[in-house]
């Protein structure tokens, strides 16, 4: 009992501090750093877990159960403790995983077409999509002209035609660029108008259409250490650009992202110089 | 009977694995939709499962075999009997892993078909011979160590101890051998810069060596074994804590009470070294192709490695905490006391190794004299300033600095799931803004950058490594009572190794997910619909299925294997009374 009433006041003592705790550091972090919502938030929780912490060290010790008490202990600690990782793992921010199957698909989609799987798999499909349309174009023939629609059935064996008109390839080359520029991710190192890497991996782009010509970038792409921006130099290859392009990107995409590139020409952010290097 | 059972089931699994090999021969086999879970997430709970039982069979017996020979070397049974206890568990656990590698390959191969016939025609060697020899060596040598153990003792015991390190000769060298076509998945062997392509180097000249050898195969080496007596440690203290809270006398409970502290021991001390392991694996991956970094840390994944902050940081709190509930029951401890010079070193971590390393980037020599100078500093200070600060001041000073390392470790750039893209207006984001403090100036968004989150890592390690000294100093000049440790302790190492499998999952899922849309990174592309980077919120289940499923697995081995054939413990055992702490 007196453990009891002792641990009491120890909870009451270490949780008025850990509130005064996590007030001075909400303060702080809105009006003196200025830091955004979400990271005050962070700040309060960490006082908080602080508080936690604090309180378990002075806890007194727990009484030993054992047998069936001390299997449902074990049974109700291990929900617990699965459902506090799944809220935390929940309770970040989730990446939206439609937006990357939509850039994969517009990758990937081009290469399986391009192996004998892929050929086949697009026939199928392509047959799959013909015979529907004729089924249904049977079908208001069939409602419009009843017997007359079954003859013309027969007659065309009730399966699809061929001839349909491919779909017509799309937009211009520099659009084509830009959706290389997004498919390949290269906002992770670099940035053009302001938007993309914090973290200056590699060079700022917006004037890079009048710092380099279209074959000087084509070769920096086909092969990076070609060329080298100034300040970018790197001792290591773990933060060199990746010499893979020419192996993942065709011919028509890289000439689309290089003309997208080229299209860069804001002489107002400083975007460093390149530099040609073997 | 048992041991026959055993032996089938472990044969059941090496005839899995032939057969999947004559089958990946067969020409265009069809894959199968695998109902409810799909085909990746199949694969993903089976393999995942296949490494969790593998990680403990091949990290457990290095710390039986060193347990075995202090038990020997000490003439401390009990060291002898956690080593058998330990080893028990290993047999009945190594089925599972047989059974489950060839679940694994059956799922893998009904599943993607195309990719594991090209695996395993790139990979004939290591998967048609090496590795099911290695499999069959290493179940001869760890049922020859276990069915012998009795046999070999007194004269005989250094054939046995022998046996024990044939054991994690064959483990060591079957995880290297399979860690090759892993390695190869993420990082497959390029052509020397400017030479052919991938995929014709691969397809054409390409030696199995050269697959072998590749970027992340030995990092990846490193870190599974250091990984695995890692967890090793935590189930061997899981072991311990549900053999105490099942114990019916003094005797039992003090011996199940110093089995934890053992396990949690090892788990801790190999923990140290853990983040470094990971590093040095990021890092290769890095080196080998640079997009891989920001798709870990600033894109797709980047909350990934959140919540690896998150549980790294309730792993520190938690080994740490055991600590101190096993230090409390230790009579004498508020005489022990320690330098003020420590208290001080261990607070200036976080900051002062940060700046330095902002300022010295690993690996620049100065990023490693400069933070040897700031510790050799205060260790000669020590020498001469003759304040101390009480144990129980220390240990919740360490505590203060966990959460502030563990703080430190998890600011984001930003709190969105893809960092490059936060928004501009800064309401995400960690400002820009700086701090002087006359003599240098600290930028808040510093704290989000890599030297920062190693200063964090440095400083939960030292914490731990001074909490351990002070423990250690208490145990040699107080005295302890095994078997009387606060009843939550046992609930500590519980969900010490829960967390530690839950981590392990996640971080195994980050460096499968690395690979992208491709099943071999930039070489053999994912066709199927579903190769796109699935949300945290789902793969948390996917976690937390899979580390509830192992638990049950292990605890019903667990029961099984202990309580059914419970041996009387040796005479010499230690008893419940109060003995010197630290006497042998």
């Amino acid at each position: 009992m007196e453990a009891q009433r002792s641990f009491i006041g120890v909870v009451v003592k270490r949780g008025f501090q850990g509130i005064v705790a996590a007030v001075v550091m909400w303060l702080a972090s809105r009006y003196l750093f200025h830091f955004p919502p979400v990271f005050q938030v962070m700040f309060v929780l960490y006082a908080l877990l602080g508080t936690g912490v604090f309180i378990l060290l002075d806890a007194p010790s727990l009484s030993p159960v054992s047998g069936i008490k001390a299997i449902a202990l074990l049974v109700g600690f291990y929900v617990v403790v699965s459902l506090v990782f799944i809220a935390g793992a929940s309770a970040l921010p989730q990446y939206d995983p439609m937006v990357e199957k939509g850039k994969i698909e517009k990758i990937v989609k081009p290469k399986l077409a391009a192996t004998e799987k892929g050929k086949i798999e697009e026939l199928l499909k392509r047959t799959k999509e013909l015979d529907a349309e004729s089924q249904a174009i049977l079908k208001r023939l069939e409602t419009l002209g009843g017997e007359k629609a079954k003859r013309i059935e027969a007659s065309i064996g009730g399966g699809a035609s061929a001839g349909a008109a491919p779909r017509a390839g799309g937009g211009n080359l520099v659009a084509l660029g830009k959706e290389q520029y997004e498919l390949q991710e290269c906002y992770n190192c670099h940035k053009i108008g302001g938007k993309g890497s914090v973290k200056k991996r590699g060079p700022v782009l917006d004037n890079i259409g009048n710092l380099m010509k279209t074959e000087e970038m084509k070769e920096k792409l086909l092969n990076p250490r070609a060329w080298m921006a100034e300040g970018f130099e790197k001792e290591y290859n773990k933060k060199l650009m990746p010499d893979k392009y020419k192996e993942l990107m065709s011919d028509q995409e890289i000439d689309a992202l290089v003309a997208y590139l080229s299209t860069l020409k804001d002489a107002s952010v400083q975007t460093p110089k390149p530099v040609k290097k073997l | 009977m048992r041991g026959v059972l055993k032996i089938v089931l472990v044969v059941a699994g090496l005839l899995f694995i032939g057969t999947a090999v004559a089958y990946a021969q067969l020409p265009e086999p069809r894959a199968h939709e695998f109902p409810y879970l799909g085909n990746r997430g199949a694969v993903w709970v089976v393999a995942q499962l296949h490494i969790l039982f593998a990680a403990f069979i091949l990290g457990a017996p290095i710390f039986v075999v060193v347990s075995e020979i202090l038990g020997w070397k000490n003439q401390d049974v009990r060291y002898e009997r956690l080593a058998k206890e330990v080893t028990k568990v290993t047999v009945i656990l190594y089925s599972m892993t047989a059974l489950t590698g060839g679940l694994f390959i059956f799922v893998l191969l009904a599943t993607y078909p195309q990719l594991t016939a090209w695996l395993i025609n790139h990979f004939f060697a290591v998967f048609a011979v090496m590795y099911p020899l290695l499999f069959i060596f290493e179940t001869i040598v760890l049922y020859l160590y276990w069915y012998t153990w009795d046999a070999l003792q007194g004269p005989k015991k250094l054939r046995h101890i022998m046996l024990g390190v044939l054991l994690n000769i064959i483990g060591l060298a079957t995880l290297i051998v399979i860690d090759g076509p892993t390695a190869f998945m993420n990082t497959p062997a390029k052509f020397a810069e400017g030479g052919m392509d991938l995929k014709t180097f691969i397809e054409t000249t390409a030696t199995l060596w050269d697959k072998m050898n590749n970027y992340s195969w030995w990092p990846l080496n490193i870190h599974r074994t250091v990984g695995n007596v890692v967890f090793g440690g935590f189930i061997t203290g899981l072991i311990g804590a549900y053999l105490y809270l099942a114990a019916k006398n003094d005797e039992d409970r003090a011996f199940y009470d110093w089995f934890g502290f053992v396990g949690n021991l090892i788990g801790v001390g190999a923990l140290l070294a853990l983040p470094f392991a990971g590093y040095l694996l990021a890092y290769e991956l890095c080196d080998y192709d640079a997009s891989i970094c920001p798709y870990m840390m600033a894109d797709q994944l980047s909350m990934f490695f959140e919540m690896q902050g998150a549980m790294v940081g309730l792993i520190f709190l938690g080994s740490n905490y055991y600590i101190w509930l096993s230090m409390k029951r230790i009579e004498g401890l508020e005489q022990i006391r320690m330098k003020t010079t420590t208290l001080v070193l261990m607070a200036s971590i976080p900051l002062v190794f940060m700046l330095i390393w902002t300022k010295f980037p690993i690996p620049d020599k100065f990023a490693f004299i400069l933070p040897a100078c700031w510790v050799a500093l205060f260790v000669i200070a020590g020498r001469f300033l003759k304040w101390t600060v009480g144990a129980q001041t220390l240990v919740k000073v360490a505590f203060l600095m966990v959460i502030i390392g563990n703080a430190i470790w998890m600011t984001p750039h930003a709190f969105v799931a893809t960092q490059a893209l936060a928004p501009d207006d800064g309401s995400l984001s960690l400002p820009h803004g700086e701090l002087s403090l006359g003599f240098v100036t600290i930028s808040w968004g510093d704290l989000a950058l890599m030297p920062a989150k190693n200063a964090a890592a440095f400083t939960l390690v030292f914490v731990t490594v001074v909490n351990y000294i002070l423990y250690n100093r208490a145990l040699r000049q107080g005295r302890i009572t095994w078997g009387t440790i606060d009843f939550a302790a046992q609930f500590v190492l519980v969900f010490l190794a829960f967390s530690a499998i839950w981590t392990m999952t996640l971080m195994g899922a980050v460096r499968e997910l690395t690979r992208k849309y491709f099943h071999v990174f930039n070489l053999l592309y994912d066709f199927t619909p579903e190769s796109y980077t699935p949300t945290l919120a789902y793969s948390s289940w996917v976690f937390t299925g899979v580390t509830v499923t192992f638990y049950i697995i292990v605890s019903f081995a667990i029961v099984l294997t202990l309580r059914t054939g419970k041996e009387k413990a040796p005479a010499e055992a230690a008893k419940g009374v109060p003995a010197v702490a630290g006497a042998e």
